[in-house]
């Protein structure tokens, strides 16, 4: 008799036991990631130039100068000279190239034309800048600042009233 | 006359013995029978596999419990692998992420849904955390999910954050795989 009620009080903890434990499943997920080293380019709007039409914060911005004129009025932010047989419009505009996981000091900026212009001549930030090479703009450029790299264009007289100027400028930084 | 009913008798109970003996052994050639006493014993449980999400980088051994995801080639402003998104680029830091998926099924068991927990079975490596659906993980298990519904694939976002310093500046390694892994467990509500 003693040896049934021990056997039922056993079995009993057991069906408890087994109700009580949670069930469980398990699994692991192996994650692999190569970090590298990267820059980053964006155009910001200078304070002094003009506001950049798009695109600012990006790496991809649109300048619009407007209409533009060697003796006419001229949009705030411009900055305009005349000689006697072009006039000249420039505005600031900022670079800032950002780096991570790199130990480079600084930067090499470069700039060329997307496309050849025969009329007029493009400089940024001071160097003359074509579509037949790049030119180099800076070889120690800052990382994580806004460096001011005037665009300007200059534009001769000969120019008709009511020309569109356009071209696209191909901006490249690399890591020193 | 006594002894002639007895010798009959005899005979006839001779004759329908060997009748049935004849029987039996023509019904023992298309016929046998058997009985088998079967037992058997229902256990319950729930199991666990990850599957790749459409959305997310194919994983390795998908279907399994033991699964692995590879971000390839991550950072702030290069190309990324197929799969791998990039939902934040700060000064400090640049986050990319892909999307996998959870299944757990279960037999027997009268719960309805699961609670699905994760941790990192060591430390990070340097300059990097890992966060499954935001929850930033460490080596002691946190919830991802509660009541997470049964038989049916659940999408789980997994991000890794980097830091952007240099190596050596308290950023990650660069140009050699990390691996870390992830323990997760499936409980029964």
């Amino acid at each position: 008799m003693k040896k049934v009620v021990l056997l039922t009080i056993f079995a009993a903890l057991m069906m408890i036991s087994s109700a009580a434990v949670a069930q469980t499943a398990t699994g692991t997920l192996t994650v692999t990631a190569t970090v590298q080293g990267s820059i980053g380019l964006v155009f910001n709007s200078d304070a002094s130039g003009v506001a950049l039409a798009s695109g600012a914060g990006t790496n991809t911005a649109t300048l619009a100068f407007g209409n533009v004129s060697a003796f006419g009025a001229i949009a705030a932010g411009i900055v305009r000279s005349t000689t006697a047989t072009n006039f000249t419009v420039s505005s600031a505009v900022d670079v800032q190239v950002s780096k991570t996981n790199s130990a480079s000091a600084n930067y090499t900026l470069k700039a060329q034309l997307g496309a050849a212009d025969a009329v007029n001549n493009w400089s940024v930030g001071g160097i003359a800048v074509t579509n037949a090479a790049q030119s180099t703009l800076t070889a120690t450029g800052t990382y994580g600042a806004n460096s001011n790299f005037p665009v300007a264009i200059t534009v001769p007289f000969t120019t008709a009233s009511g020309t569109l100027i356009s071209n696209t400028i191909n901006y490249t930084a690399t890591a020193n | 006359m006594t002894m002639l009913k007895t010798y009959i008798s005899i005979l006839r109970g001779t004759a329908l013995a060997a009748t049935l003996l004849l029987a039996g052994s023509a019904l023992a050639q298309t016929t046998a029978t058997g009985v088998i006493n079967g037992v058997l014993v229902n256990k319950s449980g729930i199991s666990l596999q990850f599957d790749s999400d459409p959305a997310g980088v194919t994983l390795g051994a998908a279907g399994t419990n033991a699964a692995t995801v590879n971000f390839g080639n991550i950072s702030a402003f290069g190309p990324l692998a197929g799969g791998v998104t990039r939902p934040s680029v700060t000064a400090a830091n640049f986050t990319v992420r892909t999307i996998f998926d959870v299944q757990v099924v279960q037999g027997g068991l009268n719960s309805t849904t699961y609670t699905l927990t994760a941790n990192l079975a060591a430390a990070a490596p340097t300059g990097l955390s890992y966060r499954v659906d935001a929850i930033t993980l460490t080596t002691v298990a946190q919830t991802v999910q509660t009541n997470a519904a049964y038989n049916t694939d659940i999408a789980h976002n997994l991000d890794l954050v980097v830091l952007t310093a240099a190596p050596g500046a308290g950023g990650p390694a660069v140009a050699t795989p990390l691996t870390t892994t992830i323990n997760f467990t499936a409980t029964a509500n």
